[in-house]
C-alpha cells in the first residue's frame, strides 16, 4: 500500500559495500515507507543477497560509502542483535543449523530480547508456550519442531517456515525476505506467503529478495526494483516483474552496456 | 575482530574464587617419609590397620614411577616440597555449627555453600571440607534416622572402623598408580557414605572441598558403600584460592555397588586454573573408580571440569555383577595453558553389562584437552554393550583437541559402537543468532550449553543450574 | 610364550652374520641399517606402539633365505598392464621393455629419492625399516611421467628366511598409476616390504596390496607416502592368514589440499595376528581422508588396528573421516582398536567411528528365514563385510579373487 505521507522506515543512499576484497555493492538508493512491500530482484551475483546481510550487519561484509537510516537513525553503527531488537530482521536464505540449542529456547531468548528494547515486559516460559501456539498458525507449523535443535534436520520448507515464525514472533518494522522462495514447492510457498501476507499491515514494510515471478504471485509488491552490478538499475510497479518474467535478464545486460558506454 | 577471537576472549574470564581465608592454620613441616606416613594417622588417631594401610602404600609409592603417557607436559613435581597435612587451627570437631569459626562459615557462605541452619539448601546434606579437614556436615541426624551413614572419612573410622576396613582400599588398591599409592600412604580427609540395604536415600549429598593454604597438597579420600537395593546421589564441588605456585591434589574416589543398588556421583570441579600464562593452579591427578558388585547395579559418573592446571582422571566402572550397568557423561572445558586428559574406563566382566560414554570437550586459548578412554569386554561378557560418543568444541586455532578411544573385545556376543565429531562455533550460526536480538555472549553462551546439553541433564536438578551458572561465569565478560 | 628381549636380540644376529658384506647401489643404506639393529632393541610390548603384537614368531623362522614362486596360478595380466616378477635378488626389469611413461630412475635420482619419504613420514628409524634397510640389496626405483597413465602388476612369492622388498616410486604432476601388488608366502619366511611414494601436484596412484600368508610367515610392511596439493592416493591392503603380519601406512599430505582414501582388511584365524597402525598428517589446509579400516577375527586371532589422523594448526578446513569396523567370530579371539585424533585447528570437520561386533542377529535371522542355512547366510554376511574393501582395489588386484582366498584363508 503506497502512502506518499507514510513515515520512512528504511533509507539507504549510495550503499558501496565489500566482501574481502571484492566490491558488491556500488551505489544503492532505496527508500522505504511504512505499509509498503518492495521487491529486489535480478541475477545471482547481481549483489541483492550482500544487500540484505549489509542491513542485518553480517560481519564478514564492509560498508565502504554511504549511509543507511532506520527510523533517521544510522543503522550500520549498530551490531546484529541491536538491529534485530529494533525491528529489523532478516530473513536467511540458508537458515543456519545449531545442534544442541532449542528451538523453542532460542525463540523465546529472541523475543524477550525484543521486547525488552520496545519496554513490554518479559514471558515467562508459560506465557511464551501461549503466544507461540497462537503463531504457529501463522505458518501452519506442527510444535513439534519446537522441541527439536534450531533449523537442525529441519527440511527446506520447515527452515523457511521457522524463519516466517520468528518474524511473526518478533513483529519486526522492517523485514527483509532473502530468497524466501528458494527451495520451496508450491504448497510450502502458499503457506509461507500468506504468512508474510498476513504479517504485513500499514505500520511495516517488507523487502522481498528474489529471483523468480513466483514469489510475487502470491505476494503482491507496490515496487519492484531490478538490481545488477552493485545498483538498482530500474523502478517501477509489479508489472516490471512480469516483463522480467516475459523477456529475461538479457536487456538488462543491454542496459548495463549502454551505461557502460555513457560512463566511458 | 574476528568471531573466534572474541569467544576466545569470552572465556578468559577472571576466577571468582581466588580469595584466602586468613584463619590461623596447623601445619606439618614440608616433606614426605614413613615418619609422616606415622605422624598423620597418629594426629588423626587411627587404628593400627590403617596406619598398616598407609604404611604398605607408601613403600608401594616409592618403587613406582610416575606415569607420563597421558598427553600432559609439566616440570617434575618435587615430592618433598609439599605440605602433606594442614588444618584450621580447632581441631576438634564441633558438635554444633555455632562452635565453628565464623570465618570457615564466612568462607563456604562466598562460595555458595551456606552451611548455617538458616540459610543451607534444603535438601542437600554438605560435607565442607577445608584443606585437610571436614569441619561441617550438615543433615546428620535427620540422615541418620535412614540409617544412612554421611559423614568425614576421619570420623567413620572413628565411628564405623569396620566398614572402613572392609571397603577401604578393595576398589582402588593402594598400588594402583602412582598417585592413588601416594594418596593411600598419606590421606587427609574425605567424605564417608553408606546407604543400608533397601534405603533410598532421602536428599542428595553433596561435599565441598576448599583448598586454602598454599603450599599444601590435597589428598582426599572418598568411599560410597550402597548396600543391595540402596540408591544415592551425591555431588562434590571445588575450588581453591589463586597461587602463583602449583598446588598438588591427588585424590581417591572409591565407589561400591551391590545388587540392585545404584550410585550417582556428579562432580563440578573448578579448581584455580593458573593464570594466562599457565602460572599456578591445580595439579589434579584423581582416581575415581566404582565396583558394580551386584547384578543389576549401576554407576553413573557425571563430571563437569573447568578448573585445575592440569587434570588427569578418568572415572571408571568395573561392570561385575550381571546386567549392570555403568554410565559416564563429561563436559571438560580448557582454556588458557590448561591441560586435561581425562575420560573413563569401562570394564566390562558381567555378561549383558551395558556402559555409556558421553564427552564434550571444549578447548580455547592455548589449552590441550584430551579424551582417553577404554571399553574393554571381557571374555564371559556375552551380550554385553557400549555406546560412546565423544564430542570436541574448538575455540580458536591454537587449542588442541586429542581423541584416543582404546577398544578391547574378546567377546564375540557383545557389541561396541564409537562415534566422535568435531565442531566449532562457526560465524554464521553466531549471526544467525545475533539477527534475532540476542547478543553475543549470549549467543556463545546458548551454543556452549547446548553442545553440553547431553551432560547436563544428567547433573541433579540442585546443580545442573550450578553447572549452567559456572559455565556462564566462565563465559561472562564484556566483549573486547 | 613372549621371549624376552634378551634372546630375541640373539637371533637376530645370525641373520645379520649371514648377510654378505655391504656392497652396491644400497651399500651406504646397508651399513646404517646393520649399524641401527645391532644398537635398538626389538620392539617390546613396553612400547606403546608394539604393545600387543608379540614378535616371537620372528624367532623361529630360519636364517638361510631360499626363493620361491607363486603356486597358484594368476590370470592373466590385465590388458595394457605391465606384470613385474619381483623378489628383491633379480632385476625385475632385466629384459623388460618399459611402457611409455616408465622409467628407472638413474642412480642421481635414486641417491636423492631414496628415504626421502621415509624421513617426511617419520618412520625412518622404525625397527622393521631398519632391518629392511640392513638386508634389502636392490631397489626398484621408478618414475611415473607427467601426464602419464601406467598400469602395473608386481607380484612376489615369499619363500623361506628374510625376503626384503624395496619399492620407490616417484609420480610426476598429473602422472596417473595404478599399482596391483601380491604378496604370496610359500614357506617359512619374513617378508620385508618398505614402499615410498611421492606425489606430485595433481598426480594419482591407486595402489592395492593384497598379501596371503600362511601362520608360519610374517610381513612386516611400511607404506610411506608424501603428496602434494590435488593429488590423489587410494591406499588398500588385504592381508589375510599371516602367522604375524604389521602393515604400517603412514602419509604425508605435505601442503594439505590432496586427497587420501584408506583402505584397510585385515583377517586372523589361528593364533595369527594382524596389526595395522596407519597414520595420516595434514601439513596444509584442505586436506581430504576417507579412512575405512575392517578386521576379521576368527579362531585365537588377534587384530590390532591404531589409527592416528593429526590435524595441525596449518591445516584448517581439513575433511577427515575414519571409521574402523571389526567382526568378532570367535570367543577367544581378541581386539583392540585405538583411533587417535589430534586437532589444532578450529575450522575442521574431523570424524572418526569404530564398532566391534559379531554378525547382526537379525541379518543373519532375515537370510535364514528366506531359506539360506545358518553357515551360508553367516558366510554371506562376511563377504559383503569384506567386500566393502575389496571394490576399492585395482581392477588386477580384484581379479586375483581375493575374497575367495580369505574365505579359504578363514576355514
Amino acid at each position: 500500500m503506497i502512502r506518499p505521507d507514510a513515515p520512512v522506515l528504511l533509507e539507504i543512499r549510495d550503499l558501496h559495500a565489500r566482501v574481502e576484497d571484492k566490491a558488491i555493492l556500488k551505489g544503492v538508493n532505496l527508500t522505504i515507507r511504512a505499509g509498503e512491500i518492495h521487491a529486489v530482484m535480478g541475477r545471482n551475483g547481481s549483489g541483492k543477497s550482500t544487500l540484505s546481510k549489509v542491513l542485518a550487519g553480517h560481519p564478514a561484509y564492509t560498508v565502504t560509502g554511504g549511509s543507511v537510516t532506520y527510523r533517521g537513525d544510522n543503522l550500520l553503527e549498530l551490531d546484529p542483535e541491536q538491529r534485530a531488537r529494533i525491528g529489523v530482521f532478516l530473513g536467511f536464505q540458508y537458515p543456519v543449523e545449531i545442534p544442541g540449542v532449542s528451538n523453542l529456547e532460542f525463540l523465546r531468548v529472541a523475543t524477550n530480547a525484543r521486547r525488552t528494547e520496545q519496554g513490554h515486559e518479559e514471558l515467562d516460559t508459560f506465557a511464551f508456550e501461549d503466544l507461540v501456539r497462537e503463531r504457529l498458525k501463522v505458518v501452519q507449523m506442527d510444535p513439534a519442531f519446537l522441541d527439536r535443535s534450531v533449523n537442525e534436520g529441519f527440511s527446506g520448507g520447515e527452515k523457511k517456515r521457522n524463519e516466517i515464525l520468528q518474524m511473526a514472533l518478533l513483529e519486526p518494522l522492517v523485514a527483509i525476505l532473502d530468497e524466501t522462495d528458494s527451495g520451496l514447492d508450491i504448497d510450502a510457498l502458499r503457506i509461507v506467503a500468506g504468512g508474510v501476507n498476513q504479517l504485513a499491515n500499514a505500520d511495516n514494510a517488507t523487502l522481498l529478495i528474489t529471483h523468480y515471478q513466483r514469489l510475487l504471485d502470491a505476494i503482491t509488491p507496490d515496487y519492484v526494483h531490478v538490481m545488477a552490478a552493485g545498483r538498482i538499475l530500474r523502478t517501477g510497479g509489479k508489472e516490471l516483474a512480469l516483463e522480467l518474467e516475459q523477456r529475461g535478464y538479457d536487456w538488462v545486460d543491454q542496459e548495463l552496456a549502454a551505461l557502460a558506454a555513457e560512463v566511458a | 575482530m574476528s568471531s573466534s577471537q572474541a569467544v576466545g576472549d569470552l572465556v578468559s574470564q577472571p576466577y571468582k574464587y581466588g580469595f584466602v581465608t586468613d584463619i590461623e592454620t596447623e601445619k606439618i613441616a614440608k616433606g614426605l617419609s614413613e615418619d609422616v606416613v606415622r605422624l598423620i594417622s597418629s594426629k588423626k588417631e587411627e587404628p593400627a590397620f590403617l596406619l598398616e594401610f598407609r604404611l604398605r602404600a607408601y613403600r608401594q609409592w616409592l618403587q613406582m614411577q610416575e606415569p607420563d603417557w597421558a598427553a600432559l607436559g609439566y616440570p617434575p613435581i618435587d615430592y618433598q616440597d609439599v605440605v602433606y597435612y594442614a588444618a584450621p587451627k580447632q581441631q576438634q570437631k564441633k558438635a554444633s555449627l555455632d562452635e565453628v569459626d565464623p570465618k570457615l562459615l564466612e568462607t563456604f557462605d562466598k562460595l555458595g555453600i551456606p552451611l548455617s541452619e538458616q540459610k543451607r539448601l534444603s535438601n542437600v546434606a554438605v560435607d565442607a571440607v577445608f584443606d585437610s579437614v571436614s569441619i561441617a556436615t550438615t543433615y546428620k541426624e535427620k540422615l541418620a534416622e535412614h540409617g544412612v551413614i554421611f559423614c568425614s572419612i576421619s570420623e567413620a573410622v572413628k565411628d564405623h572402623p569396620e566398614l572402613i576396613e572392609r571397603y577401604l582400599g578393595t576398589v582402588v588398591p593402594s598400588n594402583d598408580n602412582y598417585f592413588a599409592a601416594l594418596n593411600s600412604a598419606v590421606f587427609s580427609d574425605g567424605s564417608f557414605v553408606f546407604i543400608p540395604k533397601g534405603v533410598e536415600c532421602p536428599m542428595e549429598l553433596s561435599t565441598y572441598f576448599r583448598i586454602n593454604s598454599g603450599d599444601t597438597g590435597q589428598f582426599e579420600r572418598t568411599l560410597i558403600v550402597a548396600e543391595q537395593g540402596a540408591s544415592v546421589s551425591y555431588l562434590e564441588g571445588c575450588t581453591a584460592p589463586m597461587f602463583d605456585t602449583n598446588q598438588l591434589h591427588a585424590a581417591v574416589v572409591e565407589l561400591v555397588v551391590l545388587e540392585d543398588a545404584s550410585i550417582k556421583y556428579s562432580t563440578v570441579q573448578n579448581w584455580y586454573a593458573g593464570d594466562e600464562n599457565g602460572v599456578g593452579g591445580i595439579y589434579n591427578f584423581v582416581t575415581k573408580r566404582g565396583q558394580c558388585r551386584g547384578d543389576r547395579s549401576k554407576i553413573s559418573w557425571t563430571q563437569v571440569e573447568t578448573g585445575s592446571a592440569i587434570t588427569w582422571k578418568y572415572p571408571s566402572c568395573v561392570l561385575q555383577g550381571a546386567d549392570s550397568v555403568g554410565e559416564f557423561y563429561s563436559v571438560a572445558l580448557t582454556n588458557n595453558k590448561q591441560q586435561a586428559d581425562t575420560g573413563t574406563k569401562m570394564i566390562h566382566v558381567g555378561p549383558r553389562t551395558r556402559s555409556t560414554i558421553v564427552s564434550k570437550g571444549i578447548s580455547a586459548g592455548r589449552s590441550a584437552n584430551s579424551y582417553r578412554g577404554l571399553v574393554q569386554i571381557g571374555p564371559k561378557a556375552v551380550g554385553a554393550r557400549n555406546y560412546s560418543q565423544c564430542d570436541s568444541m574448538l575455540i580458536g586455532d591454537q587449542a588442541a583437541a586429542n581423541t584416543y578411544p582404546y577398544i578391547r573385545s574378546q567377546q564375540p556376543q557383545a557389541s561396541v559402537e564409537h562415534e566422535a565429531s568435531t565442531c566449532r562455533i562457526s560465524e554464521d550460526q553466531l549471526f544467525y543468532l545475533q539477527s534475532r536480538g540476542i547478543g553475543f555472549e549470549e549467543a556463545v553462551s546458548m551454543m556452549v550449553s547446548g553442545f553440553c546439553r547431553d551432560v547436563f541433564n544428567q547433573l541433579p536438578m540442585e546443580f545442573a543450574a550450578e553447572a549452567d551458572k559456572l559455565l556462564a561465569l566462565k563465559l561472562e565478560g564484556s566483549v573486547g | 610364550m613372549v621371549a624376552s628381549t634378551s634372546t630375541r636380540q640373539l637371533w637376530v644376529e645370525p641373520w645379520l652374520a649371514a648377510l654378505p658384506a655391504p656392497a652396491g647401489e644400497l651399500g651406504p643404506v646397508q651399513q646404517r641399517g646393520r649399524a641401527a639393529l645391532a644398537r635398538t632393541p626389538l620392539p617390546a610390548a613396553r612400547a606403546e606402539e608394539w604393545r600387543f603384537t608379540d614378535l616371537s614368531l620372528l624367532a623361529q623362522l630360519p636364517v638361510a633365505s631360499v626363493a620361491a614362486a607363486v603356486e597358484r596360478p594368476l590370470p592373466a595380466p590385465q590388458p595394457g598392464a605391465l606384470r613385474l616378477h619381483w623378489n628383491g635378488r633379480e632385476d625385475p626389469l632385466q629384459g623388460v621393455e618399459l611402457p611409455a611413461g616408465l622409467q628407472a630412475l638413474t642412480p642421481t635420482d635414486l641417491a636423492q629419492g631414496l628415504g626421502h619419504t621415509l624421513a617426511a613420514t617419520g618412520c625412518e628409524q622404525h625397527w622393521p625399516v631398519e632391518l629392511n634397510q640392513a638386508c634389502a640389496e636392490r631397489v626398484l626405483a621408478l618414475r611415473v611421467a607427467s601426464r602419464q597413465r601406467v598400469n602395473l602388476e608386481l607380484i612376489s612369492a615369499a619363500g623361506e628366511g628374510l625376503q626384503p622388498l624395496r619399492l620407490l616410486l616417484l609420480l610426476e604432476e598429473k602422472a596417473e598409476l595404478d599399482l596391483s601388488q601380491l604378496v604370496s608366502a610359500e614357506a617359512a619366511g619374513l617378508h620385508s616390504l618398505v614402499v615410498e611414494v611421492h606425489l606430485a601436484r595433481s598426480a594419482r596412484l591407486q595402489h592395492g596390496l593384497v598379501a596371503f600368508g600362511r601362520s608360519d610367515a610374517a610381513l612386516l610392511a611400511h607404506l610411506a607416502i608424501e603428496q602434494e596439493p590435488e593429488s590423489q592416493v587410494s591406499l588398500s591392503q588385504v592381508v589375510a592368514g599371516w602367522g604375524l603380519a604389521r602393515l604400517e601406512p603412514r602419509v604425508v599430505q605435505v601442503d594439505g589440499g590432496a586427497h587420501t582414501i584408506l583402505r584397510g582388511l585385515q583377517v586372523v584365524d589361528g593364533q595369527q595376528i594382524a596389526d595395522t597402525h596407519s597414520q595420516l598428517e595434514f601439513r596444509g589446509p584442505e586436506g581430504q581422508l576417507d579412512q575405512l579400516h575392517k578386521a576379521v577375527a576368527a579362531g585365537q586371532g588377534r587384530s590390532v588396528f591404531n589409527g592416528a589422523v593429526r590435524v595441525p594448526r596449518e591445516a584448517q578446513r581439513t575433511n577427515a573421516a575414519q571409521l574402523s569396523r571389526t567382526l568378532l567370530l570367535s570367543d577367544r579371539a581378541r581386539i583392540d582398536t585405538k583411533p587417535e585424533l589430534e586437532i589444532v585447528a578450529d575450522d575442521v570437520k574431523c570424524a572418526h567411528g569404530a564398532t566391534v561386533s559379531s554378525l547382526q542377529t537379525d541379518e543373519l535371522f532375515y537370510l535364514q528365514s528366506r531359506g539360506i542355512g545358518a553357515d551360508q547366510a553367516a558366510g554371506l554376511l562376511q563377504r559383503a563385510f569384506c567386500e566393502e574393501v575389496l571394490r576399492d582395489l585395482p581392477a588386477a588386484a580384484r581379479a586375483w579373487c581375493p575374497l575367495e582366498r580369505l574365505l579359504e584363508a578363514r576355514a
